[in-house]
């Protein structure tokens, strides 16, 4: 079931992803956590971790070393 | 995009009905025509994002201070990706830096898009009264863009807004990648060039936005001066190297920093050995 997460995932990055070239200011980046997210966690409670964290991937949050916890 | 809407479809329709809402009050109560009325909700869209890409632009300006800095840790670390990350996110951390590139400015505009997508759609099926060009040359926003002329000399207004709001925005010091994103437009012309008119117009929009707002933001904020420390020792010129003996006969002593000088140049060579 997580394999739905990650193909959206890659629609995005081949998209508009691409389209926008930006740098996430974390590492992993967003799509590479939401990956791991969903991979870890399914795909319900890893959408949800994803979007917090795409929640938190604003100018105003520092970035920095965030993988997903085990 | 024909199977991302067959997945999506459904869901977005609220996204859809609040695009039409928007243009529908800016056509009907402004009394904009449709085209317009596409420009015009993008400045809005924008507008409300300014907060968030001031904040971005001004990040982006301390970053370029330590670009050097951030080249040698990329160097140091070529082969592998990941550590160069951890060390990049620790050289932030450590000197205080917000990196400029975030995900959620981006993905904001991006409902905003499949909206506008869709309403262009409903837009080509069932026409609304209403004049649907744009400026003479584009004859109907809701065709596909190549469908009339106009349509190509939209598309050279995009590829040239998406590469000046690169120039702005890309967030990154790597050169090769900066490259990269310049490219970018010249491969997705070929896709977007199916879209509908008015999904274009909306894209040289946001770009040309990007565009005066990245260079409003330059203008008013003085450029900060680059931190002295380390700035000479990677951006000696490789003359130097050779020079450095018979640095007396040069006739460069305009060298406004005599201080820094010589010694950093060894400071490159160490860097390279490292």
């Amino acid at each position: 079931m997580y394999r739905v997460g990650v193909a959206l995932v890659w629609l995005w990055r081949v998209t508009f992803g691409a389209l926008f070239p930006t740098t996430c200011k974390y590492h992993p980046s967003c799509s590479q956590y939401a990956i791991d997210a969903v991979r870890e966690r399914g795909l319900l409670r890893g959408s949800l971790l994803a979007g917090w964290r795409l929640l938190r991937c604003n100018p105003w949050s520092r970035g920095g070393f965030d993988p997903v916890t085990k | 995009m024909i199977f991302a809407s067959l997945i999506l479809g459904s869901p977005l329709t609220p996204l859809e009905h609040a695009a039409r809402h928007a243009l529908n009050w800016i056509h009907y109560n402004v009394g904009l025509p449709w085209a317009w009325s596409i420009v015009a909700l993008t400045v809005i869209v924008r507008m409300i994002l300014v907060p968030l890409t001031i904040k971005q632009i001004h990040s982006m300006q301390n970053l370029q201070r330590y670009a050097p800095q951030m080249k040698e840790i990329q160097k140091k670390y070529k082969g592998d990706k990941q550590k160069q990350n951890e060390e990049l996110m620790k050289f932030y951390r450590e000197n205080n830096i917000n990196p400029a590139a975030s995900c959620l400015p981006m993905l904001v505009q991006l409902p905003v898009f499949i909206a506008l997508y869709y309403a262009l759609r409903t837009f080509a099926k069932d026409p609304p009264p209403g004049n649907p060009s744009f400026l003479h040359f584009i004859a109907n926003i809701a065709d596909p863009t190549t469908a009339h002329w106009g349509g190509f000399l939209l598309l050279v207004v995009y590829v040239g807004s998406q590469m000046a709001s690169t120039l702005f925005m890309a967030t990154t010091a790597d050169k090769l990648q900066r490259r990269l994103f310049m490219l970018m437009p010249l491969i997705f012309v070929f896709v977007i060039a199916h879209f509908p008119a008015g999904l274009v117009l909306y894209w040289v929009t946001t770009n040309l936005w990007t565009v005066g707002q990245g260079l409003i933001t330059r203008r008013l904020v003085p450029k900060t001066p680059p931190p002295e420390l380390f700035k000479r020792s990677s951006r000696t010129p490789p003359k130097d190297d050779g020079g450095s003996s018979g640095n007396g006969a040069t006739p460069g002593p305009a060298k406004p920093a005599p201080q820094a000088g010589p010694r950093k140049v060894r400071r490159k060579k160490k860097a390279g050995r490292r």
